[in-house]
């Protein structure tokens, strides 16, 4: 077993590390209070962001991107994460797609899509799937209700297909400029067998961005609604084959039925957010005082301070191993372990923060106030029955063979 | 002799105050834009019409003129109001209990000065000035040590020939925005006292904590310069409130907070369809509402528990209760579980769940706030801890001592 860190990982860290120390804490706050949702976001961190490479950090080499490795991958959103999760998962965002354009998309697609969004650093990706009556129907469609799931309809027009429906909770939606659209292609099959994903550029003819979300947690993050009113988009833009969108997964190699980029994006966010509250925690307790002395004194604050550092050790080790299975092509449902795991620590520490910091006020009790709205996000993305069951049901899968 | 019916009283008290709460209040309150954190006006019509029905006088004993409602059924009340409303429950709940407080206490002078007021205004509430900035509430380091006993109080009341004249800051002041009478706690030349202060003496001023909001209802810090009050208004108590077997009145708030997200939760997991079914059919999500109804029946059992020993003190006496801080233990079953339950009920909503214009996030928070604020439920359990073992303030540790 061999722990370390080469060269190149361990600078991209560094880096990361600085940015969010200097660029991102100082903002972090402020745009998390802002108080509608259209003054949470700031395009300025991301260009910043994306002059340094965070933005294209999972491109290949070869269209210009840093075709960075998992374990830089992972080191990189969990640094990120530790100056602001919603900013570090705007990033990431974008890598999530970039891995699913370089593995699934066509070398047509990959330099009419690819190359514009390395060149432009405000260029942001988005996949749309959720739809207001489809969500754990997307992720777990039910055996015994073949029409579940997603309703966006695709029709072929000769050339074109032409998409009518709606999207909701769509992260980047606002701010994205492609879209990766999954929609029903054949409403009468089931839906891994019926439905089609679309590369969609955001001034399609006849799509447009509905209300942004307002969310309590991750607000940096914009989520939007998407609406396509006979929305034409080329043929030339279906990824891989009609009826067979379920490209996420199959694309990337993983035969384990995983997300294997977004399971491990969850884990690692969650670590970042996990050492800025150990971080802050730890400050709290050797500052703020009781009776003229640290509480740090105080036993029960010894055992909370223990605990979060105890959950973000084991939730590390998980990240890690992770991230060098897939760099190592090892499948298995670690990673959709590793996420389930990260919503029970990411929420676990930083209540422990909230809790250790009872009676602060200021910019103290801001802080670990936000790290624990934004850990409770988890509870619908990583953590919720779904997707514990969905890991379950992989688990089954590796076992029977 | 175990008895658990409720009187026909109760049940009435409790069932108008229900159609109350949905009638007038919640039309109000669940309003898309009042759900959301940045907007917490309090609901000013609202509570005038809760006071024209005696909800504000409902602890006042009946000679004094008020409703008279022993602890259980103010609990049982309040809950029903914080089922509608977090801040509006607060701010009676505070009422209520320094109605008990303060007007039994006042001589046949005061009584005729402030009560008759007090009856016959609809906006008339109460506020008790005690806590002092940065000063230290929590046991903390004093756990199990004789030190930390002596509250320093720098608010001070000179006599200045048949008046007070008082100054000082006090922080923290649950009701202060809207009091139009409060109590406050300041040191003459014969010691600490309660010296009663019209909200409209010259000298007075209420304003907005800086920092983040952290409470329920109204809060402020009082600042008093040169407040001139006839010598009359001190007020004679018999000793400082045992908050151990205090009227668990927050906690009620607490629970209805809990009931709240419940409700909710029950509602939308019979409608919300994946999966081929609604939700609730789902083992995962049936029993995820199991566990929030059993956290809030235990929770609200151990709350009219400790409601009903402070009506009934001989309990402790003829040992049908033990002798513990039942009250605290109240406070830390009820914040803890309430918070649970919230979070597990906005797990059946989805994404839904943290949006800031539903009310799942709103129950959330307030749940948060009950759990992580005060000293927290750390410094409850010490408290809990000293009473199991007797421990008695001032009395030596050790022969040595």
């Amino acid at each position: 077993m061999d722990f370390s860190l080469s060269n190149e990982q361990r600078s991209w860290q560094m880096q990361a590390r600085k940015f969010a120390e200097e660029q991102i804490k100082p903002i972090s706050l402020d745009l998390d209070e802002a108080p509608d949702a259209h003054g949470t976001f700031n395009w300025d961190i991301v260009e910043k962001g994306s002059k340094l490479g965070f933005r294209t950090l999972a491109v290949p080499k070869e269209y210009g991107g840093e075709g960075t490795d998992y374990v830089t991958q992972a080191l990189v959103m969990a640094e990120l994460a530790r100056g602001d999760s919603a900013i570090s998962k705007t990033f990431s965002q974008n890598w999530k797609w970039s891995h699913l354009i370089a593995q699934a998309c066509n070398p047509e697609q990959k330099e009419r899509f690819l190359r514009p969004f390395v060149a432009d650093h405000r260029f942001l990706l988005g996949k749309g799937i959720t739809e207001p009556t489809a969500g754990s129907d997307n992720r777990m469609p039910p055996g015994d209700a073949p029409k579940a799931g997603l309703k966006l309809r695709a029709e072929r027009q000769g050339d074109e297909w032409i998409l009518n429906g709606e999207k909701c909770f769509i992260a980047n939606a606002p701010v994205g400029k492609l879209f990766f659209i999954d929609a029903r292609t054949d409403p009468n099959a089931p839906l891994r067998q019926g439905t089609t994903m679309f590369l969609v550029p955001r001034d399609t003819p006849g799509f447009r961005i509905g209300k942004v979300f307002n969310k309590s947690g991750w607000r940096f993050y914009r989520n939007g609604e998407m609406i396509f009113e006979n929305a034409r988009v080329p043929h030339a833009n279906v990824v891989g084959h009609v009826n067979n969108s379920d490209m996420k997964t199959q694309a990337a190699g993983d035969r384990t039925g995983g997300d294997i980029f977004g399971d491990l994006e969850l884990a690692a966010n969650a670590l970042g957010v996990c050492d800025d509250a150990c971080e802050a925690a730890m400050r709290h307790a050797k500052t703020a005082t009781q009776g003229g002395r640290p509480l740090f004194e105080q036993q029960l604050v010894q055992l909370k301070i223990n605990k979060m550092h105890m959950w973000t050790e084991a939730l590390r080790s998980l990240v890690m191993r992770v991230a060098w299975e897939h760099d190592h092509k090892v499948h298995s449902a670690n990673a959709g372990l590793a996420m389930n795991l990260s919503t029970d620590v990411i929420q676990e520490v930083t209540e422990l923060n909230l809790e250790i910091h009872v009676g602060a006020g200021g910019n103290a009790l801001r802080h670990a106030e936000k790290l624990v709205r934004d850990g409770f996000i988890w509870s619908h993305l990583a953590g919720d029955t779904v997707q514990r069951l969905k890991v379950a049901a992989r688990l089954a899968k590796m076992a029977a063979h | 002799m175990y008895n658990l019916h409720l009187s026909p009283e109760q049940l009435e008290f409790r069932d108008t105050v229900r159609s109350f709460v949905n009638d007038e209040v919640k039309p109000v309150t669940l309003k898309a834009d009042r759900l959301d954190l940045a907007d917490r006006t309090l609901p000013v019509d609202v509570l005038r019409k809760a006071s024209q029905m005696g909800l504000r006088t409902l602890a006042l004993p009946e000679d004094l003129g008020g409703v008279g409602a022993d602890a259980l059924t103010c609990c049982i009340v309040i809950e029903e109001l914080a089922v509608g409303d977090t801040d509006f429950a607060a701010v009676l709940a505070e009422t209520a209990a320094l109605s008990l407080r303060l007007f039994p206490a006042m001589t046949t002078e005061q009584g005729d000065r402030f009560l008759q007021k007090f009856l016959e205004d609809d906006d008339y509430h109460l506020a008790c000035a005690e806590r002092e900035p940065d000063a230290e509430t929590a046991l903390g380091v004093n756990y199990h040590r004789s030190g930390g006993a002596e509250r320093r109080i720098a608010t001070t009341a000179t006599r200045s020939g048949n008046d007070f004249i008082i100054n000082g800051v006090k922080d923290h002041v649950a009701n202060a925005p809207l009091a139009k009478l409060i109590a406050v706690e300041a040191q003459t030349d014969k010691g600490p006292a309660l010296i009663l202060v019209p909200c409209d003496t010259p000298g007075l001023s209420v304003t907005d904590r800086p920092g983040p909001r952290w409470h329920h209802g109204t809060s402020g810090r009082i600042e008093l310069k040169d407040c001139r009050v006839p010598a009359g208004n001190l007020l004679t108590l018999g000793g400082a409130p045992d908050t151990g077997r205090a009227i668990p009145l927050n906690e009620a708030v607490n629970i209805g907070i809990g009931r709240a997200a419940y409700e909710a939760a029950v509602e939308y997991a019979q409608l919300r369809v994946q999966g081929g079914r609604p939700i609730a059919q789902h083992q995962a999500i049936g029993t995820k509402l199991a566990d929030i109804a059993i956290r809030l029946d235990v929770a609200r059992t151990v709350v009219w528990r400790a409601a009903w020993a402070a009506d009934h003190p001989d309990a402790f006496a003829d040992r049908s209760l033990p002798d513990l801080p039942l009250s605290t233990i109240a406070k830390v079953t009820t914040t803890e579980a309430v918070y649970r339950a919230t979070k597990d009920a906005a797990e059946c909503f989805g994404a839904m769940g943290v949006m800031r214009d539903m009310p799942l996030q709103k129950y959330i928070h307030d749940a948060r706030v009950c759990l992580y604020s005060g000293d927290g439920a750390a410094d409850d359990r010490l408290r809990i801890a000293e009473a199991v073992t007797q421990f008695r303030r001032g009395a030596p540790m050790l022969a040595a001592e």
